[in-house]
């Protein structure tokens, strides 16, 4: 009991950030059938600008950065994750869309997705780092973990599941009721008809790309001093979040969050799961789901084949 | 008897070497000789120089495996690292657990990549571009992982440590050269060949080439098995060149440098993929050494060298650097084709296509509804009326890109109501499209050939890059074919020119004899004659009457009420599904719907 309790809760909040990862990937593809390959790194380049802006590139502790430092590093972290999604659509994925080169995108979307790999490793050189935590959560119970019902769970846990739930809601809230998420939709809808009717496409197609990237590492900031984050984790986190995409076949926001929560909640299952005495294990843990969403892709019964 | 036969082979070898020597520029020269000085560097370098060029040739065969799949078929895959890895490990455990041989866990691990390549490409190669992309991305990353995640495959962070056994360096380095050699030529053979062609028309106008009957999933599934068992073969040998398996060394940035490498190079050319590496190669060397003067380490800068090199290329619109160079430089036309011979192929028996009750409805709309009716040997039948009446659906149900909701549609008799359209092709009923479709990279003789490759019999890849006598002779058959149809449809002086530069009648045209190609029986033409000028219409006219007296079965749905009349044997009017009016040409133009919808209601 007090362990399922720890994993289901442990996963929701992980799943919680794949989930927010998941919409950017479905909100995208959705509006230009683009999968933005680069999506993860994206998530990386936020997590570490903020670091850079909140404690520099040397050791850092969790509590040696103070609260309004670490709100600007979080507002220029986001800032730059806003402005490099938005460019990276108006000068690199568009030209290609509008030639209708898939093969175009696509090596553009990954040459960015190495290329900041590659800036980052060259600035950051540890092999991991220690993520700042602004927020007082190791002064509630135990250095931040309370005891539930006999499960040991991070106090961070729960306000990551919340912030992500919350995103996941203004998300789906933003397109519904105001006018540039309307204007979206009817973008997603008929591209063309959203041009004719005068709805600025390009500004907010743009806009889309920077939102998705700014939220993802939004929740990404929130989660990452639970764990040492590295180069390759945001890369990381961008696969887990495909694979939720994915699973759900680019289908509504909601179900991509609920994929990705599902996705959290089996991951940390499989880590301490046995099948018949036989222990599964964190080895198993990020293979399995890819191989499901592998499975998923070949599987899926597809629309007629396009002819005409 | 046997002196025939052996003057038949005398005569095909001759045929051959003359082709040779046709095809011999000067490029042939260079690149031959290049290759034999290849072949002797390992006398004046060290074994240290020898290793590192054997293992980038390793590299080479990779990225020139993964030609097939991107550059022949359009298929962007991310995934081909991860069937370096699965030959690799193949390789290694066998070599390090079982005690094989080297070239046995070399001929393993190509046959397992194959297998995997296989099973894995029935699942993708049916998907679009995009999700085949994300499906290889994914592939890329699951095996880096499986490796990472399980040392007793991999062997942890130590790796597995192969002995060097029985092949040194140099022969690894000659084995690696050859291998290369052997698989751009064959990427090339192939590229130029049927399969190639058919392949690049589907890139082109993906549904304009499956009308024409191109086995799409085959022929991309041929590709993608093709680059896999490279791959795997490239990765089962390199590891044992290195003596050990890293894991580490096959994460999702191989598949990126050999994707990176094929678009840098070209991924039109044969070569472009060992260029492509080349460049990459040679950059990042370059900023090893600066790095070194400056006491610096700069192997974490090699992914972004090889990213930012992709943009660069990518960003200047380019089409890599081999086709960049060609156009520049070499500019070798290609050998001149084949003095122009043209006979028109004997014309196949027309067929009795009947449908019976046909109905298909969209949600609330009606498309069809009970329509019936029957076109023979011989005759034209034209479907007309207003748009949204239903012609181009009927049409859609005979070729089969449509499912109708009831009814039964029958070729001489036979139920085909569903057989799909690339069955029903083979059948012979071929349809052009309403837009005009034609592959406008290809001359106009290429397009016809790509008709015409659907009913040859020796044209698959091996056979291709063989050029066996039987696939030579019947290329030349085909492309004489390709020319008469030309000619039939009055082109025959424009067969060399590019289809884009034709006239949008005259690639109405192309797409009739690409249709008329595939020796069809019966002939389903979409307003072939739209947008055309009265003299177009008039040429039009004149090769339907032929097609028709040679006893062609010909369905025809026309805005052009005069090609109609010229034409049609019998005429059914269509309107919102329903037959309205049938009967002669004549007979219909005098009805008064007809004229109103066609001329207005003014009395001329």
């Amino acid at each position: 009991m007090s362990l399922a309790l720890q994993i289901v809760v442990t996963g929701l909040a992980a799943g919680g950030v794949y989930g927010v990862v998941a919409i950017g990937y479905t909100l995208i593809y959705r509006l230009t059938g683009v999968v933005h390959f680069a999506l993860g790194d994206f998530i990386a380049l936020a997590v570490f600008a903020t670091l850079l802006v909140a404690a520099g590139t040397g050791p850092v502790t969790q509590t040696s950065v103070g609260g309004a430092r670490f709100v600007l590093a979080l507002a220029i972290g986001l800032a730059v994750c806003f402005a490099a999604g938005e460019l990276t659509y108006l000068l690199a994925i568009k030209p290609y869309l509008d030639r209708g080169s898939t093969i175009g995108w696509v090596a553009v979307t990954v040459a960015i997705a190495f290329a900041i790999r590659a800036v980052l490793s060259a600035v950051f050189k540890r092999p991991s780092y220690v993520f700042p935590d602004p927020l007082p959560f190791r002064d509630i119970g135990k250095g931040g973990v309370v005891s539930i019902a006999g499960a040991s769970i991070q106090v961070r846990a729960f306000f990551v599941i919340a912030l992500a739930v919350a995103l996941a809601a203004l998300a789906t809230w933003t397109l519904e009721h105001t006018r540039s998420g309307r204007g979206l939709q009817a973008i997603a809808s008929d591209l063309e008809g959203a041009q004719v009717v005068g709805i600025p496409v390009t500004r907010l197609v743009a806009g889309a790309f920077g939102v998705a990237g700014g939220l993802a590492g939004l929740v990404a900031i929130a989660a990452a001093p639970s764990a040492p984050f590295d180069v390759d984790s945001g890369t990381l986190l961008g696969v887990k979040g495909l694979v939720a995409a994915v699973i759900v076949g680019f289908g509504s926001p909601w179900r991509a969050f609920a994929a990705g929560l599902t996705l959290g909640v089996a991951e940390a299952t499989i880590a301490s799961a046995s099948i018949s005495g036989v222990e599964l294990g964190p080895a198993y843990r990020d293979v399995l789901p890819i191989a499901v969403a592998l499975l998923v892709v070949a599987l899926r019964r597809r629309p007629a084949l396009e002819l005409e | 008897m046997r002196s025939a036969a052996l003057t038949r082979t005398g005569t095909a070898i001759a045929a051959a070497a003359r082709d040779a020597r046709r095809a011999w520029g000067w490029p042939a020269h260079a690149a031959a000789a290049g290759v034999v000085l290849a072949l002797l560097a390992p006398l004046f370098l060290d074994s240290i120089d020898v290793q590192s060029l054997a293992s980038w040739l390793y590299l080479a065969l990779a990225a020139t495996g993964l030609g097939f799949a991107v550059g022949l078929a359009g298929m962007p895959s991310l995934g081909q690292g991860a069937f370096m890895a699965i030959g690799a490990f193949t390789a290694a455990l066998l070599r390090t657990k079982a005690g094989a041989g080297p070239f046995e866990a070399a001929l393993s691990g190509l046959v397992v990549a194959t297998l995997a390549g296989l099973v894995l490409g029935v699942a993708f190669v049916r998907l679009g571009r995009v999700l085949f992309a994300v499906a290889t991305w994914l592939l890329a990353w699951l095996v880096a992982l499986t490796l990472a995640a399980f040392p007793a495959i991999s062997g942890g962070a130590q790796g597995l440590v192969i002995s060097r056994g029985s092949l040194g360096e140099t022969a690894h380095y000659e084995l690696a050269l050859v291998l290369v050699v052997i698989s751009s030529l064959a990427l090339f053979a192939i590229a130029r060949g049927a399969p190639g062609r058919a392949l690049s028309a589907l890139r082109e106008r993906r549904a304009a080439a499956l009308a024409l009957g191109v086995r799409a999933t085959r022929l991309r599934l041929g590709a993608f098995v093709g680059s896999a068992g490279i791959g795997g073969l490239a990765g089962a040998l390199s590891v044992q060149l290195a003596g050990i398996a890293d894991p580490a060394g096959y994460g999702p940035f191989l598949s990126f440098k050999l994707f990176a490498a094929v678009l840098l190079g070209g991924m039109t050319s044969a070569i472009g993929g060992i260029a492509g590496l080349g460049v990459i190669s040679g950059i990042t060397h370059l900023s090893h050494w600066i790095g070194a003067l400056e006491h610096l380490s700069t192997t974490r800068f090699d992914p972004m060298l090889a990213a930012l090199l992709l943009l660069a290329v990518l960003g200047l619109g380019g089409q890599g650097l081999v086709p960049f160079l060609r156009r520049r430089s070499w500019r070798v036309g290609r050998p001149a084709a084949p003095a122009a011979s043209a006979s028109r192929p004997a014309p196949a028996a027309g067929a009795v296509l009947g449908a019976h009750g046909i109905s298909k409805s969209f949600g609330g709309l009606v498309a069809l509804a009970d329509l019936s009716l029957e076109a023979g040997p011989g005759t034209i039948l034209a479907l007309i009326g207003p748009n949204g009446s239903g012609k181009t659906t009927a049409l859609r149900t005979f070729s089969g890109t449509l499912v109708p909701d009831s009814g039964r549609i029958e070729l001489d008799r036979e139920a085909i109501t569903e057989e799909p359209l690339e069955g029903r092709v083979r059948r012979g009923i071929v349809r052009t499209l309403q837009r005009t479709a034609v592959f406008e990279g290809m001359t106009a003789l290429e397009n016809v050939l790509v008709g015409a490759d659907l009913r040859r019999r020796h044209a698959g890849a091996v056979r291709t890059v063989l050029a066996t006598p039987k696939s030579r002779a019947e290329d030349e058959r085909a492309r004489a074919g390709a020319h008469g149809l030309l000619e039939v449809v009055g082109l025959g002086a424009a067969a060399e020119t590019p289809a884009a530069e034709l006239s949008s009648s005259e690639q109405r045209l192309v797409m009739l004899a690409s249709a008329l190609a595939g020796s069809p029986r019966v002939l389903l033409l979409d307003e072939i004659s739209a947008g055309g000028s009265a003299e177009d219409v008039g040429r039009i006219s004149r090769v339907l009457d032929e097609l028709r007296r040679s006893g062609l079965s010909i369905v025809l749905v026309e805005h052009n009420l005069r090609l109609v009349r010229a034409v049609a044997s019998s005429v059914i009017v269509l309107d919102h599904g329903r037959v309205i009016a049938s009967g002669s040409p004549d007979a219909i133009a005098r009805l008064p719907r007809v004229r109103e919808a066609y001329l207005g209601t003014h009395r001329l």
